[in-house]
């Protein structure tokens, strides 16, 4: 029975007639089983959308890339007036490694590994596939830094070429920009240095830090309004370059004989430089444009970290100031004397500093012309005076001595004759003519104790260093009278002084004449600025033939330089404390003497002697740049020349510039780039000169004065000439 | 079951148009499909030559070859593939083998490929081969099927090639569907439904178990990668950047959907979050840019195409063509499930790809043989 019914249950297959009923059954069921899996899974769909579809929204959004990357702008050229890149930014690449992209292929890391190994021989294969193993997820890691177009270009062509190396992945390279300087130690003061992140340090990279820096571009990424991802890009707006006033010539002739002094003195009574500080400017005297200006020590612009540039100098005290009895450093101490990071930076900030306009000092006797401009143009002097110098002077309770006290004094003098002999006791009597408020009124309008505003960071202000009206006594205006007892920067004084030369017009120094866009168009144009007249034009054409006569009589005959005739005064200031053995030596003047074009100012601060009162080392210096600087542009000669000087010329490879002899007319020459220019170059370039150094008609007719004027003078110099004469330099006390 | 049965007066041949018709859509939609969710990664990658329409392109080919095969398979009389069952079963182990020898390749981490001029996965033709071999097998062994010997030598024929598919290709998924493909034969052709309900019972018991010993396990490297994944499966959130990923970024895709989407083409998961989206996981890009109405569709679509199947191989001539109709429906349904579970977190994360839909040469070519097979058998029907 039981095994009837089973049969029963179980119908027979007929495998020719299909499925049988039980099997339909089944696959009916079946059908029902997948239409249940279906509808729950349709019922998660459900659940999934309805309970997280709006977290899930949200954490899909928050999962998009809209952070941006950055488009470096380029940071504005500074160029000197004839187009040279004095500071340049070249781009660079930094090379990326992205560690997952090159895993992502089998073959891609061997290929990869290969080019990079290829291209760049200096990296450490070994450590780059050591990381890439180890970080296999990284996707941002930075192998090497500011690596140039030509270094990275051999990989890129690589990277390209599909065709031989398909799969070369997982590297990029991110841009900016590296600021370069093509000439190094060139004009480094005046320029200054950027630092990471566009930030200019000293100079005009720091003055005018916000108009080279540009707008950096963006590229980001935002959901608008039907929630997809759009990326957008905004450029970059390049920085504005600057147009300096500096020519590159003028430049490195200044620097080469800084260089070369300091070559010459140094190690000679001590170790160390030729001097603690050189300072060098020289100004167009008709617009206060600086056409150079340096300091030595220097540094590398494109290595201002180097230390070696601080070897020969003096070590810097916690102040920031050097010491009377400062350390020298040398290659054997500068370790140990600059242990950690505070010392080598203090030194390294007063290497960086424009010794030019951030050093204040007291000017000494390149100031008696400010004095006697100052009591001939308030009246206090008619100029017909004469002093007589026994060698001292009281003031006060103290004798105050002249440079020639052990010879008895020097006589007795005109006016012009206290300035070519550099009289202080003539100054200190014309001190008491004068007085002290007149004094200090006019010391006010030449600008001292205020800023002469250049346009380069880091002038230092000098309103505490001067004295007031309150503060002047009977021994301070005397010692004031010859520049000693305030201080001055070099700025201050060559500016003024330019004011005294060209008739009495204050010109706002300047370095940047123009500032141009990234295409070329002017943004701006920097004109010279009359500020204020300090004295008349006839005060000043006096003082021009004082001038000239220092360096035709006086003190600064050692500054001319062959061939020319110039005008100037020659300083010899004693510093703190009062030993008689530290001096700054300086002289300050003007070319051409018959119509003076530029101004020049050159100070030794205490050079490495064994008597350091020489002022030679300041006028000597003075020559050996105007020789050059001269020439190169195209002033003509005036003054005979011995054969010791064409010798000297010669040598220098100088064609002889002469205007007065015509059937011979020289070539106007810039000293080394252009070797020869024919004879109608020479006649424009002539012509050029007359018109372009004095644009003002009005000021060519004060030149004229300067020939005629002091008429007197002269008869009078020939009268004290041999006191003169003994003296090329000076001392005072 | 008159339902089921057609009218006996019709004597042409019985062409099953709504099958053809649900194929057709499905491979249309499934190229766009994989248009929408490769172009965009295929575009930013240089192996492929930034070439939007890579995909897209060797997707189609697949299809043609496939659609073409399908239509020569339907014209040839399907009782011709009894005899061919044993010589299947053996030309599929031996290709599952070759994956060893140098023939075989590895893509993507797993050495599935065989590489004979074109790139061809072992483990799909060993699905159709498991097919043609049962319904042989069902055929030839008539009423002895209904003994426990017939009923053991069923069960245990397909181990071979699924053991072969699990171990030499580490392809465990396609094991697990070719010998769900066997049960569902096996279930239809054997009466009674005990023996599937232990069967049923002791899997889920063993799953069960699994489950337990791997979450309570210190070391979660113990059971290998499938041992994170069934963690990854319980929590994904904790597992977000690693196993977890995938599944998380589905479930993203799937949720911010909404009920209608964000319009074909405009998703963004498929925009490097989740990668290779037009393989696995395509479907949870449909549900993000056609939302749950397009998912539910595109499942509706196949419930349409199961039942057609069913009333083939309801109305088969003979039980070959029945049980042929009975593994490719079980193939399908298998696939499709599967695939929308592992989509939906159902069950740990699998590769499984939803038929017609998903890019994959392979899997296309042998299913729409498939098809071709079932497109002859509904030909032969006679009323």
């Amino acid at each position: 029975m039981k095994n009837e019914k089973r049969v029963k249950k179980v119908r027979r297959i007929h495998v020719e007639n299909g499925l049988n009923k039980d099997m339909q059954e089944k696959l009916v069921i079946l059908f029902v089983i997948v239409l249940l899996a279906f509808a729950g899974l349709t019922v998660r769909l459900f659940l999934i959308t309805r309970d997280n579809g709006e977290q899930y929204k949200k954490q899909v959004l928050s999962q998009q890339k809209y952070e941006s990357t950055t488009i470096p702008f380029k940071r504005g050229e500074i160029l000197d007036c004839k187009g040279n890149k004095l500071a340049t930014s070249e781009k660079v690449y930094n090379l990326i490694i992205d560690a997952k992209v090159m895993l992502d292929k089998e073959e891609s890391l061997n290929e990869t590994m290969t080019a990079l190994q290829t291209c760049f021989p200096f990296l450490n294969m070994s450590e780059l596939r050591a990381y890439v193993n180890d970080n296999p997820s990284s996707q941002y890691y930075v192998v090497s830094k500011q690596l140039t177009y030509d270094q990275v270009s051999p990989f890129m062509e690589m990277d390209n070429n599909d065709e031989e190396y398909p799969n070369i992945a997982g590297v990029w390279f991110e841009e900016e920009y590296k600021r370069v300087y093509p000439n190094n130690e060139l004009a480094c003061d005046v320029i200054g240095f950027t630092g990471k992140d566009n930030v200019g340090n000293y100079g005009l990279e720091q003055y005018y830090n916000d108009v080279l820096n540009g707008i950096n571009g963006r590229e980001y990424g935002y959901l608008n309004k039907e929630e997809t991802l759009e990326r957008t890009t905004i450029p970059a707006t390049d920085g504005y370059n600057i147009v300096t006033t500096l020519d590159a010539n003028i430049q490195q002739i200044i620097e080469k004989y800084l260089y070369q002094f300091n070559e010459e003195n140094k190690n000679t009574a001590r170790e160390g430089n030729g001097a603690n500080n050189l300072g060098c400017i020289i100004m167009d005297v008709d617009s206060g444009e600086i056409l150079g200006m340096a300091s030595y020590p220097n540094f590398n612009l494109n290595d201002t970290r180097d230390i070696n540039k601080l070897i020969g100098s003096k070590k810097v005290n916690e102040k920031g100031m050097i010491d009377y009895d400062a350390v020298v450093l040398t290659e054997a101490n500068i370790n140990e004397e600059l242990s950690n990071d505070d010392e080598v930076y203090r030194n390294l900030n007063y290497l960086w500093r424009n010794f030019c306009i951030s050093t204040t000092y007291e000017p000494g006797s390149t100031y008696k012309p400010f004095t006697v401009a100052c009591g001939l143009e308030s009246g206090k002097l008619t100029g017909q005076e004469y002093y007589t110098c026994n060698g001292s002077l009281q003031v006060a309770t103290h004798d105050i001595k002249c440079h020639n006290y052990k010879k008895g004094g020097c006589g007795t003098l005109s006016v012009k004759q206290t300035i070519e002999n550099s009289c202080n006791v003539s100054l200190m009597l014309m001190g008491r003519q004068i007085g002290a408020d007149t004094f200090l009124d006019y010391q006010n309008t030449y600008n001292f104790g205020l800023k002469t505003n250049v346009d380069l960071y880091g002038e230092a202000r000098t309103d505490s260093l001067v004295f007031g009206h309150d503060t002047m006594g009977e021994t301070e205006l005397a010692t004031s009278t010859f520049g000693q007892g305030f201080n001055v920067t070099m700025i201050q004084m060559i500016t003024g002084y330019c004011s005294l030369i060209n008739g009495g017009y204050y010109y706002e120094p300047h370095v940047v004449s123009k500032i141009t866009a990234s295409d070329g168009s002017v943004v701006k144009n920097i004109t010279p600025r009359v500020l204020k007249q300090t004295i008349s034009a006839k005060t000043s054409a006096e003082i021009v033939d004082f001038c000239i006569g220092v360096v035709e009589e006086g003190t600064g005959k050692s500054a001319r330089p062959a061939g020319y005739m110039i005008g100037g005064k020659t300083g010899t200031a004693e510093t703190v404390p009062r030993d008689r053995t530290n001096y700054v030596l300086s002289f300050m003047g003007f070319a051409p003497a018959d119509n003076p074009q530029i101004a020049i100012y050159v100070v030794v601060d205490r050079p490495n002697a064994w008597s350091q009162d020489q002022v030679s080392f300041a006028t000597k210096l003075t020559r050996s740049i105007l020789t050059e600087v001269l020439p190169y542009m195209n002033i003509y000669m005036t003054e005979e020349l011995t054969d010791k000087e064409v010798e000297e010329l010669e040598a220098l490879n100088i064609t002889i510039k002469r205007a007065d002899v015509e059937e011979e007319p020289s070539e106007p020459e810039d000293t080394e780039e252009k070797p020869e220019v024919d004879e109608e170059g020479n006649i424009d370039a002539r012509g050029g000169d007359v018109t372009s150094s004095t644009p003002l008609t009005e000021e060519e007719m004060q030149s004229d004065d300067v020939t005629t004027a002091p008429l007197t003078g002269t008869v009078l110099n020939m009268e004290t000439g041999e006191a003169v004469k003994e003296n090329d330099d000076e001392v005072i006390y | 079951m008159k339902l089921f049965t057609r009218d006996p007066n019709t004597e042409k041949p019985y062409i099953d148009y709504s099958l053809i018709f649900i194929v057709l859509f499905l491979l249309g939609f499934g190229l766009i499909m994989v248009y929408s969710t490769s172009s965009y990664e295929a575009s930013m990658s240089s192996i492929v030559n930034n070439d939007a329409a890579y995909y897209l392109k060797k997707q189609a080919v697949a299809t043609a070859v496939g659609i073409f095969m399908m239509i020569i398979i339907s014209f040839i009389p399907y009782k011709i593939w009894s005899r061919f069952g044993v010589i299947a079963y053996a030309t599929s182990v031996v290709l599952v083998m070759l994956v060893l020898t140098p023939l075989g390749y590895e893509a993507n981490g797993a050495r599935r490929w065989l590489r004979v001029g074109i790139s061809i996965q072992p483990a799909e033709i060993a699905k159709l081969a498991m097919i043609i071999f049962l319904a042989a097998l069902v055929y030839k062994m008539g009423n002895k099927i209904n003994t426990p010997k017939g009923f053991g030598i069923v069960l245990a024929s397909p181990l071979l090639i699924c053991i072969l598919v699990w171990r030499i290709t580490e392809n465990m998924s396609s094991a697990i569907i070719i010998f769900g493909i066997c049960l569902v034969m096996l279930f239809i052709a054997t009466p009674g439904y005990k023996r599937f309900a232990i069967i049923l019972v002791a899997g889920v018991a063993l799953g069960a178990l699994m489950l337990f010993a791997i979450t309570k396990m210190a070391d979660s490297s113990t059971f290998g990668f499938r041992g994170q994944r069934v963690l990854a499966w319980i929590d994904p959130e904790a597992y977000a950047s690693g196993k977890g990923f995938q599944t998380l970024q589905a479930l993203y895709a799937i949720g911010s959907g909404g009920i209608f989407g964000k319009g074909l083409g405009q998703s963004i998961q498929k925009q490097g979050f989740l990668p290779e989206a037009q393989n696995d996981m395509i479907f949870s890009i449909i549900c993000e840019e056609l939302g749950l109405f397009g998912g539910i569709c595109i499942i509706l679509l196949f419930v349409l195409l199961l039942w057609r199947m069913m009333i083939i191989a309801n109305n088969a001539k003979d039980l070959f063509g029945a049980m042929i109709v009975v593994g490719v429906m079980g193939h399908i349904a298998i696939q499709v499930v599967l695939n929308v579970a592992v989509v939906t977190n159902t069950i740990p994360n699998t590769g499984i790809s939803l038929p017609f839909i998903s890019y994959g040469g392979s899997s296309i070519v042998f299913l729409l043989i498939e098809i071709g097979l079932v497109l002859n058998v509904a030909k032969s029907i006679r009323f």
